[in-house]
């Protein structure tokens, strides 16, 4: 278990800055995710810590430490990789208890931790196998078994679901979490698929283009977005957004229409962006309050229907659950309630 | 016991059946004759060579001897002697150059500036002529116009610059040292190719683990490459088992004997001696140590392919 501190981090490939001035503290047990969207910098940073990617500029600090300078195998985390790098000379069990034979522990603590590791995660019946006669699901509890049995100071996880299909990917995340309750071993957990996101962390660390956009609780992030790019990034179907001037307490809409906004948003403003959540919009029949819109597309989803509609020259997505006004060509009328509305300023940050 | 059994009286005419029967090998037959043609009769009538008496020098030769030659190789010291140095000659020149061609594709492996000439040039060797390579290296070797001696002199490990090559004790040096030269490149080329396919997050896992870079070479490397290593290995052997040529142009069997292989045995008995016949059956001796040694190698790498599932 571990405190993790990261200050000013920088990284340079060559002189290209794929990272600048991270700064994050991480604190005891604690579950970190890293979204953002690809090349945004989430592995570098992870690889950072791991120690397997020079840091360019800053500090990295375990327990107090700084890390800087040390090589993986000094820093004691263990890492779940995309592709696990199961060695596939190994049986399962040689596979999870190799960083154990390396530390020369003796024999029957091998095989009790080993035992221990592949109950919890149910591995007991493959322990003899080779990496390449299991399932991809079962690789990656191998790769995650791997990692326990050392318990190291923190966890590393490099999109470990990615290559698992949609039904796969649900069951080994509440394992996670689950293990995670279990283990209380400080956690940082690359992904960019956002619903892992918002179901495994304790905290969020958005990132885009090389920097952090915001820090915070998942509903903290879903609830008050920092910037318009973790607006549009968390939340699916996203976040839609109308631009506008600002002016007597109203947004004006480039086709002349105006939005009314409440009491505790600036009166005037000029240029800025209005955002909602699809599932906040409420939709009536045309004619009633609100602005008219035209259905362009109506996509069933099972559990509701998400609706394309055009307002203002754009798509605008409204995420309903109910089922009437289905056909493509209709009319309805889209109104929203104040408490749901989101204001961002021309660069984009939240007012 | 319930099934209707097939009336016996009853069978097809026979030139039906006979059609039926031949027609797949109608359609094999263009490659059956191709091959028959290009490797099965000059390997047979090779093979017949040996069990007759055959001598280009001896108009009357050409009968059949039966096991004559086998017989008089039982008792020939100078084939003992070259099958001795064959085993000598081959396990020494395969040992240098897989290790010597292991290590350069270790080197290769690791990214440096200037990495692609490098690789160019350590390839070089390849592509000369091994009777180039053979005089070339026993010239480097003669104390009148080559460094060696002088060198290996100026480092105390020699008295006085002399030939290697014409002293019995250490003359199987020569040859092995060029064949290493001209053979490292074929295993660096094949292993840096076996080397660069090994997943790179493997190696990040194990230094995650805790493993030292040689932990790592034994645990991830070693057993990628272990079946390139077998085959090649293989591959090299025969080769180099059956490879005169650097043995004829450098030393010629000589002094005494010492550097004569069975493959530089049989050159002679063929061409100096022109004894056809005996050289037949020398090669035929030869060939089948090879296959068995072959066959060997390929139901060890069986084995280890087998375990590894
Ligand atoms: N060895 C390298 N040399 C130069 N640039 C690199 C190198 N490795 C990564 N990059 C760049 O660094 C940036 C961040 O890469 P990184 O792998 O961290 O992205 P990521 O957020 O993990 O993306 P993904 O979700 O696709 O995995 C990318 O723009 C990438 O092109
Ligand atoms: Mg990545």
């Amino acid at each position: 278990m571990a405190t993790m501190e990261i200050r000013s981090a920088s990284k340079n490939y060559g002189t290209i800055r794929v990272l600048d001035d991270i700064n994050l503290e991480i604190g005891d047990g604690e579950f970190i995710v890293l979204v953002g969207p690809s090349g945004c910098g989430k592995s570098t940073l992870l690889r950072m810590i791991a120690g397997l990617e020079e840091i360019t500029g800053g500090e990295i600090r375990i327990d107090d430490k700084v890390m800087n300078a040390l090589p993986p195998k000094a820093r004691d985390i263990a890492m779940v990789f995309q592709s696990y790098a199961l060695y596939p000379h190994m049986s399962v069990a040689d596979n999870m208890s190799y960083s154990l034979r390396l530390r020369k522990t003796d024999k029957p603590t091998i095989a009790e931790k080993v035992r221990d590791a592949s109950s919890k995660l149910g591995l007991d019946a493959l322990l003899e196998r080779k990496p390449k006669a299991l399932s991809g699901g079962q690789r990656q509890r191998v790769a995650m078994g791997r990692a326990i049995v050392r318990q190291p100071k923190a966890f590393l996880f490099d999109e470990p679901l990615s290559n698992l299909d949609a039904r796969l990917r649900e069951q080994m995340r509440a394992e996670i979490r689950k293990l995670h309750r279990e283990l209380g071993a400080t956690s940082i957990y690359v992904t960019h698929d956002q619903v892992e996101a918002m179901t495994l962390a304790d905290r969020i660390v958005a990132m885009h283009g090389g920097h952090i956009q915001q820090v915070g609780t998942p509903l903290e992030l879903y609830d008050r977005p920092a910037n318009l790019f973790v607006a549009g990034f968390i939340g699916s179907p996203g976040m839609n957004f109308l631009k506008g001037d600002i002016a007597d307490r109203c947004l004006h809409l480039c086709d002349g229409r105006t939005i009314a906004l409440p009491a505790e948003m600036p009166a005037t403003m000029g240029e800025a962006t209005l955002g909602i959540r699809p599932e906040h919009v409420v939709l009536s029949p045309a004619g009633e309050t609100g602005l008219e819109a035209t259905v362009e597309l109506v996509e069933p989803t099972g559990h509701g229907i998400i609706l394309h509609l055009t307002l203002a020259g754009s798509v605008f997505k409204v995420l309903t659950h109910d089922r009437r006004w289905l056909e493509p060509g209709a009319s309805v009328s889209v109104s929203f309630p104040t408490d749901a509305l989101h204001l961002f300023n021309a660069e984009g940050v939240r007012v | 016991m319930t099934a209707t059994p097939i009336p016996a009286t009853y069978r097809r005419p026979l030139r039906q059946r006979l059609a039926v029967t031949l027609e797949p090998w109608l359609y094999c037959a263009p490659v059956l004759i191709l091959i028959t043609a290009v490797m099965l009769v000059p390997l047979v009538l090779g093979i017949s060579y040996a069990f007759r008496d055959i001598q280009l020098l001896n108009p009357f030769s050409g009968g059949f001897v039966g096991l004559e030659h086998f017989k008089a190789l039982g008792q020939d010291d100078a084939f003992l002697r070259a099958l001795r140095n064959t085993l000598w000659w081959t396990g020494a020149s395969v040992f240098f150059q897989l290790a010597f061609g292991l290590i350069l594709a270790l080197l290769l492996n690791v990214p440096f500036t200037g990495r692609g000439l490098a690789q160019a040039l350590v390839f070089l060797p390849w592509a000369v002529p091994t009777f180039l390579a053979g005089l070339n290296w026993a010239w480097l070797f003669n104390p009148v116009i080559g460094p060696i001696p002088h060198w290996l002199t100026a480092l105390g490990l020699m008295d006085e610059p002399s030939n290697i090559l014409a002293d019995p004790s250490i003359a199987m040096w020569g040859p092995i040292l060029a064949a290493t030269w001209w053979g490292i490149p074929f295993f660096a080329i094949t292993l840096l190719a076996a080397l660069q396919s090994i997943p790179k997050d493997l190696y990040e896992a194990a230094s995650i683990d805790g493993a030292s870079p040689i932990q790592r070479f034994f645990s991830i490397t070693l057993p990628y490459l272990a079946p390139v290593i077998a085959i090649t290995v293989l591959l090299r052997t025969v080769w180099v088992a059956n490879f005169a040529d650097l043995i004829i142009v450098m030393t010629n069997g000589g002094p005494a004997d010492r550097t004569q292989t069975v493959a530089s045995y049989i050159f002679t008995q063929a061409f100096k001696r022109l004894d056809f016949g005996y050289a037949s059956a020398v090669a035929l001796v030869l060939l089948a140590l090879l296959l068995a040694y072959s066959m060997v190698i390929l139901v060890f790498r069986q084995k280890l392919s087998n375990r590894d599932k």
